[in-house]
């Protein structure tokens, strides 16, 4: 019973992160039905930021998380600004294309600057944990979380409270319509790409704390949040959070599974990726627009 | 799903063009060129770097000492590298393009045992002798190929020897707990130590895979620490050792030893968990303790070639490095033996080599696999690397039991 319990403890924290992984994926192919290649590769730069700050100056990786924001949604809002707004309204394999080389792009560049070492942040406080009814949870993770939760909720908020905000919002349900009521589209689109981008940055950094990294760190991160927004729903806040700690503790269930089928040895742990596509597939069916999605038109 | 989204972007077509060749070799001639597709970017990048300076630096001793002498006339090496993206099917395509294009001699092999496997498959279609380092898996050598060769002891015995030392300590470790993760060689790892542990009377309390792309492994760790092990080995990579430390020191799981098959030989071990990295035991190829005495023709001792790896490179020689220079001095015995470039009769000589090195035996058994060789198990003790197991080549006592979290130095 503990076990379960404990499980159920361990796939929340892992979840929270998967949010916010998710968060800026989904709003970007949500909003700008673009699916960002380079969100991989975004997370890892958010790392690299965290790591050459803690290293550099000595500041506490939680410390670094507006900073790994804000140099990740200027590089995203340039990107889309000067790049990506070209390709925008193309045939969807043109952006596809476009954020694959950009990931390649960036991967590669890390690999020059910081090369193809492992790395990791370390703090006085990582491993430290405290345990109530026999369920461990450790500080590191649980501050992770708080981090992932508190940020969701900022940018609900923003998003629908903001003008800013109120404007993505119309552009993801009427382009057209909001070019009419005087939304600058080009403008709301370098935000939403920057945002995204931000946002990859903030799950760089909490990811920096458990993971070890290298340029390649991203790609299963990638893949994650690919499944984890279709989970919860595209381009929903909400959504993303659903589905992440929904995914975490499938994930952390699935481990314990292991049994015995048409005498074939079973290991849950060995299928968790398999059985989290499963929980997708079925989701799509039941639920074609994800836990927290609305049909659109 | 990543297979699939690659395949839509005709990634392979990209990879292709940014794998493009650096600078044309010189195949004829006075030199003799060695092809190899290793992981210069890509999961295994880092990995993939140490096998290249080891390659590099055999090449450097060979040119500067007037060459291999293959029958009467003296030689130069040179090695063509491609970047294999630590990928296996790019890997392959790439020593076929080395041997239809480049016209190497002989391949030498690239980083793992996925990439290994598919590539020994090109050199046996092609007749080409490929001799490798880094490919443990048991499962390239079991497939009847005549012309792969690998200078590593097997899989199965890198968690072997870390069993055999918490075995003999006092107090006697009896349980073991192993986690592996899903690929080839983890799983091969795997095996060989419950294999050990159930013929030597230990017992598994624990036996689980996790999918080798797991980025939280939180809950395998709370289901080992529920069976309470007196050792727990981790089959895998380095991002695997780090992830499955990280997760027993978040939950505070105390064992009597911790051991895993890669990974704490890497600096990077030590240098990412600081002080939670210390008291770990990790399986080896080599270290820079083991006391082989090697045949003339490259440097005779461990200490030796770890000194000029330090010179070169500023980090200390890591087993990658000597499995892979090892990999070309079997060549370069074989080429003096055979007397000949002709494939047919290197792979003859590579088949009945048998020589002391620097990092210990070269000889293979009829599939191709140096069996013959030992492995290591380092300790890191106080953010040191040390060789405590077997006894006959150790350079420090193991610290057994390890004392609880918190209290490691």
């Amino acid at each position: 019973m503990h076990l379960l319990v404990q499980d159920l403890v361990n796939g929340i924290l892992a979840g929270g992160i998967l949010a916010v992984v998710a968060v800026g994926f989904s709003l970007v192919w949500g909003i700008m039905n673009i699916i960002n290649l380079a969100h991989g590769a975004f997370i890892m730069l958010g790392a690299y930021t965290t790591y050459q700050l803690t290293k550099s100056f000595g500041l506490d990786p939680f410390l670094t998380l507006p900073i790994s924001f804000v140099v990740l949604f200027v590089l995203g809002y340039l990107i889309q600004r000067l790049l990506i707004n070209r390709v925008a309204r193309a045939p969807i394999l043109i952006t596809f294309l476009f954020t694959f080389g950009l990931s390649l792009l960036l991967v590669n560049i890390a690999l020059l600057i910081w090369t193809g070492d492992t790395r990791g942040v370390t703090t006085w406080y990582s491993g430290s944990n405290f345990t109530i009814l026999d369920v461990t949870v450790p500080w590191i993770k649980l501050y992770t979380l708080a981090a992932a939760l508190l940020i969701t909720a900022l940018l609900q908020v923003w998003l629908t409270r903001s003008r800013t905000g109120r404007a993505i919002q119309a552009t993801s349900m009427d382009i057209g319509a909001a070019q009419l009521t005087g939304v600058r589209v080009r403008e709301i689109y370098a935000i939403v790409f920057g945002l995204g981008a931000g946002l990859a940055g903030i799950a760089g950094t909490l990811i920096s704390m458990s993971y070890a990294m290298t340029p390649n760190m991203g790609d299963p991160f990638l893949i994650k949040g690919f499944v984890v927004c279709v989970l919860g729903g595209l381009g929903s806040v909400q959504g993303a959070l659903i589905g992440g700690i929904a995914y975490g503790i499938i994930e952390a269930f699935a481990t314990q599974f292991n049994g015995t089928i048409f005498g074939q040895q079973i290991s849950g742990s060995g299928l968790q990726d398999a059985i989290a596509l499963i929980v997708l597939l079925v989701i799509l069916i039941v639920r074609p627009t994800g836990i927290a999605g609305r049909a659109t038109a | 799903m990543k297979l699939r989204l690659t395949a839509a972007l005709s990634a392979v077509a990209l990879c292709t063009t940014l794998a493009a060749p650096v600078a044309p070799v010189d195949a004829a001639g006075d030199t003799i060129v060695f092809g190899s597709p290793v992981s210069l970017t890509g999961s295994l990048t880092k990995e993939g770097h140490l096998t290249q300076e080891g390659y590099e630096v055999w090449k450097d001793y060979v040119n500067s000492h007037g060459g291999i002498k293959v029958g009467a006339k003296s030689y130069k090496v040179d090695i063509k590298y491609y970047d294999d993206e630590s990928k296996n099917d790019t890997s392959a395509q790439l020593a076929e393009r080395l041997i239809d294009q480049d016209h190497v001699n002989f391949l030498l092999g690239p980083y793992g045992s996925g990439t290994s496997f598919t590539v020994a498959g090109i050199a046996e279609r092609k007749k080409i002798p490929m001799v490798e380092g880094n490919g443990a898996a048991e499962r390239i050598f079991n497939q009847g190929f005549k012309y792969t060769f690998g200078v590593l002891s097997p899989a199965k015995r890198y968690l072997e020897g870390i069993l055999d030392m918490a075995h003999s300590q006092k107090p006697a470790a009896q349980t073991v707990a192993i986690t592996a993760a899903s690929d080839a060689f983890s799983q091969e790892v795997a095996q060989g130590a419950a294999a050990w542990a159930n013929a030597h009377g230990m017992k598994v309390v624990y036996n689980n895979k996790y999918p080798d792309t797991a980025t939280d492994v939180s809950s395998l760790v709370s289901a080992l620490k529920a069976t309470n092990p007196d050792v727990i080995l981790n089959a895998g990579h380095l991002q695997d050792a780090l992830l499955v430390q990280k997760a027993l020191r978040d939950q505070n799981v105390t064992a009597k030893a911790y051991g895993y098959s890669v990974g704490p030989d890497t600096p990077d071990f030590a240098s990412t968990l600081g002080k939670d990295a210390n008291d770990v035991f990790g399986g080896a190829q080599w270290s820079e303790s083991v006391k082989y005495n090697g045949q003339p023709g490259f440097y005779r001792t461990a200490g030796e070639y770890a000194r000029v790896i330090d010179q070169r490179y500023h980090h200390h020689a890591d087993y990658h490095n000597a499995e892979s220079t090892a990999a070309c001095l079997a060549f370069q015995y074989a080429l003096q033996r055979a007397g000949s470039l002709d494939p047919e009769k290197v792979r003859d000589a590579l088949a009945k080599l048998d020589v002391t090195t620097f990092y210990g035996i070269l000889k293979f058994d009829s599939r191709g696999l140096n069996v013959y060789k030992p492995m290591v198990v380092n300790q890191i003790q106080d953010s040191k690397l040390v060789t405590v197991w077997p006894k006959f080549t150790a350079n420090a006592k193991p610290v057994y039991p390890t004392p609880p979290w918190g209290q490691r130095k």
